[in-house]
């Protein structure tokens, strides 16, 4: 009987293990056996030239060049608005559930939807950003947001700050709560300036806090889709073009099932290696 | 006696309830998507359509599935991947060459040779023989239209434009874009431009490019599609007189790389631009996006402007019945319903689709009497396709992603062409 219950969380654990394996397992080995997959059926069973085409593919390296540019932005921003917004709905603001709920309202909107509307907003003949810009007299005729070279991926990052901070937000704003206020009380009777309680009681109280939002934050932007393919596809020429957009191409527009999983496999690759301060800070706790 | 009349009526219920069961385990469901479901106008017809196929066959029931226009062949690929795709899907001609090399296209000639000899011969052959894979039919030709120049007859009059004069050639045609590109409220910026076209990397950017690049004596690949033609002088003019009329001329409104097919369409709607390249799609949708233009009124349409040679793009759509259907004498039931001569012209009549059947196109009233319909017909003996190649989505996307990198001056016109004329030769060398 002994024996049996120090088995028994085998069955609690199983129905959890299987359903992991079958959606996560499932698709990453049928991916890396597709990238070592022939793309013309010949005498070899698998090869290793997709990997060695990405080397040798005229946008790869332009496209992960733009990758880490985008995140980079991307997560940056967010880890800066993302503070100060979770700072401010952590002090004692008057109608705060009503503020939170409209800081967390760019979150809910679909990729899809928020890159359409944004697109319109940006349009240059009809959209209000240059409307309202013309008729504050700070432009003398319409910028082409995402049809400008030096603007383009810009504007999509800007479009991706205010997509995705309310997630860092929530983040920091529950680390912020946890932070005891005792810390605040005793930096005030010490006399402490704001800059100083800021960098020597908030940020190290956030340090793990900061650490998790960095880590999930990184590997949402690497996989940001929607937004970019709504409002550019890419373009104009390569230059908003990000790993998951190529790879879809790759994959539903061009068929190239093969490639686009060795695409796949090296955006894993890399999103683990990205990952790991983040795992290696959750074995350290445990 | 009194216990007859009950086991009678007892037994008159379970064979009543029994038939109605029997025939409801007979009738046969069919999924059918098609992208025009998400349009209003076609989704009236396609539903009316359906009605009409359900009263003539009891025992078929269809579903009808939406799917978006960009994301047809995403929604297609993997559904067919999982052997889910529906008995009965629309798509572009130019993605069957994809859908063949991966087997996710019926072969559809035993049901063909069940019609009987002749069955094909109603319609154009161009069409047929995009349809087969290996020489055999895979998929059921639908939609067969000529790109055309739409443009606004009330702008060409304000602009001092005759319209019952339009654009012949491409030297008049820019012409024209120039005197129609005006600044028509008097506050010294230019709110009215006139040509809106495709920029962005969107599966219609070729339907209007193509009419310039042939006109102009060029072409993407060469004859046996194993290399690009795009080093020839015609299409490097072909390519520079496109670039050239944002860059240069001006003629096209601001924002070129990221405007796609209802972007342009709802330009010409709000009276933006006086003229874009279209097809039979165009009236109707424009007339939905601003029914106070009055766009069967005011539109008028003219062959594509010619440089050389007179030329244009062939929108031709396809329907495919699913490999691994369940139902397939059904789905070719439903198949042969829509591409039937009556059904056709119910297109046409319903939305302003010309047919690919010659009993249909060639000959209806409906078809040659329409101003529109008419213009499109005549363009058909011009018209050409995009190459049936497998690899084409990735050279048309490489060829745009080229041509944007000119529009927006990151290179000049000879240094992007050469730079796709490379990279398709790679392609194809693949």
């Amino acid at each position: 009987m002994r024996i049996k219950d120090r088995h028994m969380w085998i069955f609690f654990v199983l129905p959890g293990v299987l359903l992991l394996i079958l959606v996560l397992g499932f698709p990453a080995i049928t991916s890396v056996l597709y990238s070592v997959k022939p793309e013309q059926a010949g005498d070899v069973s698998y090869t290793l030239s997709h990997y060695s085409n990405l080397l040798k593919d005229p946008f790869f390296k332009t496209i992960f060049w733009n990758t880490g540019i985008f995140v980079f932005l991307s997560v940056g921003t967010h880890m800066i608005l993302g503070l100060a917004v979770a700072m401010v709905l952590n002090s004692a603001l008057p109608a705060q559930p009503l503020f939170r709920l409209i800081a967390l309202l760019p979150w809910v909107i679909p990729d899809v939807v928020a890159g359409i509307i944004w697109k319109w907003m940006f349009d240059p003949i009809y959209g209000a950003i240059n409307d309202v810009l013309l008729k504050m007299g700070m432009i003398q005729s319409s910028i082409e947001w995402l049809s400008n070279p030096k603007l383009a991926l810009l504007s999509v990052v800007l479009v991706n700050l205010w997509r995705g901070f309310p997630f860092v937000m929530l983040i920091l704003l529950a680390g912020l709560q946890a932070i005891p206020k005792v810390l605040y009380e005793a930096a005030a009777i010490d006399g402490a300036s704001n800059l100083k309680t800021f960098f020597y009681i908030t940020i190290p109280g956030l340090r793990k806090m900061i650490v998790v939002a960095l880590a999930l934050d990184i590997v949402w932007e690497v996989r940001r889709f929607g937004l970019i393919q709504s409002m550019t596809q890419g373009g104009p020429g390569v230059l908003t073009e990000v790993l998951s957009t190529y790879t879809y191409k790759q994959y539903f527009q061009f068929f190239r099932f093969e490639y686009a999983s060795a695409i796949s496999v090296v955006l894993t690759v890399v999103l683990l290696l990205v990952s790991l301060p983040y795992i290696w800070m959750i074995s350290q706790e445990e | 006696m009194r216990k007859i009349v009950t086991l009678s009526i007892c037994m008159a219920v379970f064979l009543a309830l029994f038939s109605a069961n029997l025939a409801v385990a007979a009738q046969v469901t069919l999924r059918f998507s098609d992208w025009h479901l998400t349009e209003d106008v076609w989704n009236k017809s396609l539903n009316e359509g359906m009605d009409i196929f359900h009263k003539r066959h009891s025992n078929i029931k269809v579903v009808l599935e939406p799917v978006s226009y960009k994301e047809k062949e995403t929604k297609y690929t993997v559904e067919s991947a999982a052997g889910r795709a529906p008995d009965v899907f629309h798509v572009h001609a130019f993605s069957l060459p994809m859908f063949f090399s991966k087997g996710f296209a019926k072969d559809l000639t035993s049901f063909i040779e069940k019609e009987g000899p002749g069955f094909m011969d109603a319609w154009y052959p161009l069409p047929i023989d995009l349809m087969k894979s290996k020489g055999k039919i895979h998929a059921m030709p639908g939609d067969y239209m000529t790109m055309v120049l739409f443009y606004n007859t009330e702008m060409f009059k304000a602009a001092g434009l005759n319209p019952n004069n339009p654009p012949k050639t491409c030297d008049d045609f820019l012409d024209y874009a120039k005197k129609l590109t005006r600044d028509t409220d008097g506050d010294g910026k230019i709110d009215q431009w006139g040509f809106g076209t495709l920029g962005s990397k969107s599966p219609g950017f070729s339907m209007r490019f193509g009419p310039f690049l042939w006109s102009f004596g060029g072409d993407y690949l060469t004859p046996d599609m194993k290399h690009s033609a795009l080093d020839s002088p015609e299409a490097k003019e072909a390519f520079t007189f496109f670039v050239e009329l944002y860059t240069k001329h001006k003629v096209i409104p601001p924002g070129l790389t990221a405007m796609g097919a209802q972007d342009v369409r709802t330009q010409l709607a709000q009276k933006k631009v006086a003229m874009i390249m279209g097809s039979g799609w165009t009236p109707p949708i424009v007339n939905k996006i601003n029914p106070d233009l009055k766009a069967f009124e005011v539109l008028k349409c003219a062959p594509a402007p010619t440089k050389r040679k007179q030329a244009t793009a062939i929108w031709l759509s396809s329907w495919v019945m699913s490999p691994t259907t369940k139902h397939p004498n059904e789905a070719w039931e439903l198949i042969k319903f829509i591409t039937s001569k009556e059904i056709e012209l119910k297109w046409f009549v319903d939305n302003r689709v010309t047919s690919s059947r010659k009993d249909v196109s060639g000959v209806a009233p409906e078809i040659l009497n329409d101003k529109f319909a008419s213009v499109m017909a005549s363009q058909l003996p011009y018209g050409k396709v995009e190459p049936q190649i497998k690899q084409w989505p990735e050279i048309i996307d490489t060829f745009t992603t080229s041509l944007q990198e000119a529009i927006v001056g990151m290179k000049t016109p000879d240094k992007a062409l050469a730079e796709a004329h490379e990279r398709i030769n790679a392609i194809l060398a693949r």
